[in-house]
């Protein structure tokens, strides 16, 4: 049996504001299991970034519980999540999310350097070199396309070896070309080092390139497909 | 699903065992140098002050400490203002130490070889004086010329500015003295006085010669002696102060000097502290404030931090360590920089102080700077760098994500040691709870009303937005509403310096207009006295033969207290609880009689009699504040002695008194019909107002009554306005720092909103701004911001100005718009030039290469 690094239960996420309380997501449950790759879609607003956010741990729910690689992560104190971050999960995001005064190679090897191993620079190059930037390694992100920085963010969510990654809109800001090298890199390595892969998107061709798609629709899940061919 | 762990166990480094965090400080400091440069400018600035300022108050102690002796010039010194009475010379002969004799007065001087005239103080010398340290002469034989035979030294300021030099000849009084030469140093002379009353030195063998001394001549007597040992000395002040005391007598010892003039620094010291306080308190509002907005700006990579792992006091430390490093380096630099100011400072000082200041560097200044510059970086970067420990790492998905934690126990003990470190640091600078509190809450009250002012101005100009005005004058004035523009910091740091400049040029313009009565038209310009009455016919003849009005001739007549409130002086003085002080018993008293008011004068209490008949009880006005240091009060009785008869009279009323209009003015002033046979001198004043004329005048009266003097109260003038010049110098170059200190948090904020600045040009260039019209806007924007700050200063030192002149200093407020106005431009033009250099790149940046940057 495949194991489980992934299950949300009745995740419910409420925003108060002074005059009334905004329901983003409702009483959402799914679980996924380790090497899959699953997408998040659905019109703006829906919450797929919400449920992204609880689910990688950078925020918690309202009521509901996550568990991430078997640790529930309610209860957990704020440095707490972020070592599990640290330890199981990576992260690609929309714009990138690079540090600006770092230089790509530094970039790439700051996970694990935040684990305190060493001599983490040939791992780190050797990445880089995976995803075509061997000769860009010193250059600061400013000094690199976007395209480029895609995939300095993606040896950096990688570099960890993590069980799961979680990829927010990847190629939303990338032209096509790029768009399709980042994706196929993204699947690459998710199937080379079965990673769990869970995707947040608009794209539907790029949803239907994973093996399960969540559809969101007003806070609540309306559709859970195992196939890779969606509904309109 | 198997739950692997229930309860993570992760490893915690600490600051010093994380390796990562010191590598991430590194790499991330190299990208923000200019952004911590800012920061690192408030610390040098404030430490600089902090170091050049506690060493030159070092400095000051210590040449206090090594000159004391030389300041003296002797061990003990009896001094009065009358001749000693056989009583004390009995004793001053008793007393088997070396002894030297000194008398002074004012004096009319002649330089015979232009023939112009100035009043001096006259000093005549006998004996070995000084017993320590030495009078510095050019050439060096003068004082021995002095001392033997018919010659006179000169201060070398009257020297050079009468153009006389050795074998010239002066006339003092009767007699004429060759010149031997000019004096360059002399123990217990120098110093500020030198500028009002230069001296000119003779022989007291001589003095009587010149015919001076007179009935009614105000003669300083000292007597010198140097004792061999404290013991001795102790003894001898015992025997002597009851004698003394008893005669009215008062003395010095090298303690009571080095007390006094220690004394006397208090206030340069305090004013040295309050001044290294407020610039520290500006770098301190500086450092907070540029690590605020670096925090800030760091808020996006701290959440990718966070979400790959790192933990809240991880992303914190690497910001910490920066700062701490810098800072450290900043306090070198600062403290560094602060020895190097304090050696200009003794030039600011030359001529103020009355001895050479030696320069050296003082170590614990040095390390209290490095100490404090550290505590400052720690302190007050600690609080805003707090809020990178509870950055969300949802901020990479939303950017609007609310921190995870607001409340935090560092922070409220960030706070609290905020709060604390002002007080300490200003306790530990005057070495006085009492006096670090007063600071502290000096500066919370200034600075509170500086905001409240800074708020006011900022809510008058959205009030009264100009909307009608053109679109550069109105976008300009609305972006220093601008989110995070830190308007109201910048109008608050740089009001306080163009505050404490424009306090002092009000102060500077309330003295100076006491003396500049003599500026309006019909008010006396020249006094003459000392005229006896044989003279005084010849004295308005010579006048009226000069085309002088006589603006009035007022007799003089001098006189001690023998009894007040019906006690004796003698009882007074022994009774210990009385509390009017020795001085104002023993005194001699200048008295007139008149019976009008003058016009300097007005009656504040009680009633005038104006003439006395004989067998009438006879009753005296007092002047406002001496009623106070003699507590009498209306009806009291006093008996003057006058010459050797006893005057009895009661007080009837209080003056308040104009001192410097119209001089002279007195304390006490008695009707006609009593005093007119004593005896007496007199005073007469006019109006001169060519020069050539003066001289032409001075001189006829200097050769006919030599023993006459003359006060040209426009010299004064001039005197009092050559101290404020030297004084306002050191003063606002210290001013300087704060507003240094004001400039650098204007970089700062402008270097910090430069973004969001280019990304508004780049929007006005789409539209179809041309450069010179962005230019314009930022110009104006910044010119906006020095106004603003200005008038928050300004508006702020008239009251502080009013507050200082009305309890203070005693005097009538004033102040110049104009001058006022040149310091508002000044920081105005700074405030501009600092903007401007600031924004260089905004301004001249291509809208495409930003749009690519955007992209």
């Amino acid at each position: 049996m495949s194991q489980i690094v992934l299950q949300a239960e009745n995740l419910t996420k409420i925003y108060r504001s002074a005059d009334r309380d905004l329901v983003v997501l409702n009483e959402i449950s799914f679980a996924v299991e380790q090497g899959n790759s699953i997408s998040i879609i659905g019109p703006s607003g829906s919450g797929k970034t919400t449920l992204l956010g609880l689910c990688a741990g950078l925020d918690t729910p309202s009521s509901g519980t996550i568990s991430l690689m078997g640790f529930k992560l309610n209860n957990m104190s704020e440095d707490d999540r972020a070592y599990i971050r640290n330890q199981y999960v990576g992260f690609v995001f929309q714009n990138f999310q690079l540090l600006s005064t770092l230089t790509a190679l530094e970039n790439v090897m700051v996970p694990l350097e935040l684990r305190g191993e060493r001599n983490v620079m040939p791992k780190a190059k050797e990445l880089l070199h995976r995803v075509g930037l061997a000769d860009r390694v010193h250059h600061y992100p400013s000094q690199l396309s976007g395209g480029e920085q895609q995939r300095v963010a993606m040896a950096r969510a990688f570099m960890t070896d993590p069980k799961i990654l979680f990829a927010d809109e990847p190629t939303g800001n990338l032209d096509e070309e790029n768009a399709t090298h980042i994706t196929d890199l993204l699947f690459g390595l998710n199937k080379e080092q079965g990673t769990t892969l869970v995707l947040v998107t608009h794209n539907l061709e790029l949803a239907q390139r994973t093996q399960r798609i969540l559809r969101m629709k007003g806070g609540h899940l309306v559709q859970d497909i195992y196939s890779p061919s969606i509904a309109r | 699903m198997i739950e692997y762990i229930i309860k993570i166990k992760r490893k915690t480094k600490n600051i010093f065992t994380d390796r990562w965090v010191w590598r991430m400080a590194w790499r991330d400091a190299r990208h923000n140098y200019s952004r911590l440069m800012l920061f690192t400018a408030s610390l040098i600035t404030g430490i600089a002050a902090v170091v050049a300022l506690d060493s030159l108050n070092q400095s000051l102690q210590k040449d206090i400490d090594d000159n004391a002796k030389e300041l003296l010039g002797a061990d003990l010194v009896v001094n009065g203002d009358k001749k000693f009475v056989p009583e004390v010379r009995t004793l001053f002969d008793s007393l088997k130490y070396p002894q030297a004799s000194e008398a002074d007065m004012a004096s009319m001087v002649l330089f015979l070889n232009n023939g112009q005239s100035r009043l001096i103080r006259l000093v005549a010398l006998k004996g070995n004086f000084p017993f320590y340290g030495e009078i510095e002469t050019q050439p060096s034989n003068a004082y021995r010329k002095v001392k033997d035979g018919k010659y006179a030294m000169l201060d070398e300021t009257l020297a050079s500015q009468f153009e006389v030099s050795s074998d010239d000849s002066i006339r003092i009084g009767n007699s004429v003295f060759k010149v031997s030469g000019v004096v360059k140093k002399i123990p217990g002379g120098g110093g500020i006085m030198t500028t009002f009353t230069p001296s000119v030195y003779i022989s007291l063998d001589h003095l009587d010669s010149t015919g001076l001394v007179q009935f009614g001549s105000r003669v300083n007597y000292k007597q010198y002696f140097k004792i061999y040992s404290e013991k001795q000395k102790a003894a001898t002040v015992e025997k002597i102060r009851p004698i003394l005391r008893k005669h009215g007598y008062g003395f010095d010892t090298v303690e009571e000097r080095k007390e006094d003039l220690g004394e006397g620094f208090q206030s340069i010291y305090r004013f040295f502290s309050l001044l290294a306080f407020v610039a520290l308190i500006l770098g301190c509002i500086g450092v907070a404030s540029s690590v605020h907005i670096y925090a800030r700006e760091k808020r996006e990579e701290v959440a990718v931090l966070r979400c790959v792992g790192s933990s809240g006091w991880q992303a914190f430390n690497i910001f910490f360590i920066q700062i701490f490093l810098l800072g450290i380096v900043g306090s070198i630099v600062g403290s560094l920089i602060g020895v190097g100011i304090q050696q200009l400072i003794p030039y600011f000082l030359d001529g103020v102080i009355p001895f050479d200041l030696t320069f050296s560097v003082s170590w614990q200044s040095l390390l209290l700077g490095l100490l404090i510059g550290t505590v400052v970086s720690v302190l007050f970067s600690i609080l805003p760098l707090v809020g990178v420990r509870f950055v969300p790492p949802l901020s990479v998905l939303r950017t609007d994500s609310k921190p995870v934690r607001i409340f935090s126990k560092t922070k409220v003990v960030a706070i609290i040691l905020i709060a604390l470190f002002p007080m300490a640091f200003a306790a530990i600078q005057t070495k006085s709870i009492l006096t670090g509190l007063m600071f502290f809450l000096g500066l919370v009250a200034a600075l509170a009303c500086l905001t409240v002012v800074a708020i006011l101005l900022l809510m008058v100009v959205r009030r009264f937005f100009p909307h009608q005005a053109g679109f550069i004058w109105r976008h300009s004035l609305s972006s220093l509403f601008r989110p995070n523009n830190q308007t109201r910091v910048l109008m608050v740091t740089i009001g306080l310096g163009a505050f404490i400049i424009s306090t002092l040029n009000i102060v500077e313009q309330s003295m100076l207009s006491q003396v500049e009565f003599t500026g309006q038209e019909n008010q006396s310009n020249t006094i003459l006295f000392d005229i006896q009455p044989s003279q005084k016919d010849g004295v308005i003849r010579l006048m009226e033969e000069n085309k002088l009005n006589v603006n009035q001739v007022v007799p003089i007549i001098t006189c001690r207290l023998s009894e007040l409130r019906g006690r004796t002086v003698d009882s007074l003085q022994r009774d210990t609880s009385d509390r009017v002080p020795n001085w104002a018993l023993t005194r001699e008293y200048r008295i007139t009689y008149r019976d009008t008011l003058h016009h300097s004068e007005e009656l504040i209490k009680g009633k005038v009699q104006y003439r006395a008949t004989a067998g009438d009880s006879v009753f005296v006005t007092i002047s406002e504040g001496m009623e106070e240091n003699l507590e009498v009060k209306i009806g009291d009785s006093l008996v003057f002695d006058v010459q050797g008869v006893p005057v009895k009279a009661y007080i009837s009323g209080v003056r308040k008194v104009e001192w410097p209009k119209d001089p002279p003015n007195f304390i006490f002033v008695f009707p006609t019909g009593v005093l007119e046979s004593a005896p007496q001198i007199y005073v007469t004043a006019t109006r001169i107002d060519d020069q050539a004329q003066a001289n032409k005048f001075q001189q006829a009266l200097v050769m006919q009554f030599p023993n006459v003097s003359l006060i040209d109260l426009r010299l004064i003038l001039n005197t009092v306005n050559e101290l404020f010049n030297k004084l306002g110098l050191i003063i606002r170059f210290l001013a300087l720092f704060s507003i240094i200190t004001g400039l650098v948090v204007l970089a700062g904020a402008v270097i910090n909103s430069k973004f969001v600045r280019i990304k508004e040009n780049v929007l006005l260039r789409t539209v179809g701004a041309r450069t010179s019209q962005i230019t314009q806007i930022t110009l104006i924007e910044y010119a906006y911001l020095g106004l603003f700050s200005a008038l928050t200063g300004m508006i702020l030192s008239l009251a502080g100005g009013w507050l200082l002149t009305k309890f203070f200093f005693e005097i009538t407020f004033a102040f110049d718009w104009i001058e006022l106005s040149i310091i508002g431009g000044g920081v105005v033009l700074l405030t501009m030039a600092i903007g401007w250099f600031n924004s260089r790149e905004v301004i001249s940046t291509p809208p495409l290469q930003v749009l690519r940057k955007e992209s």
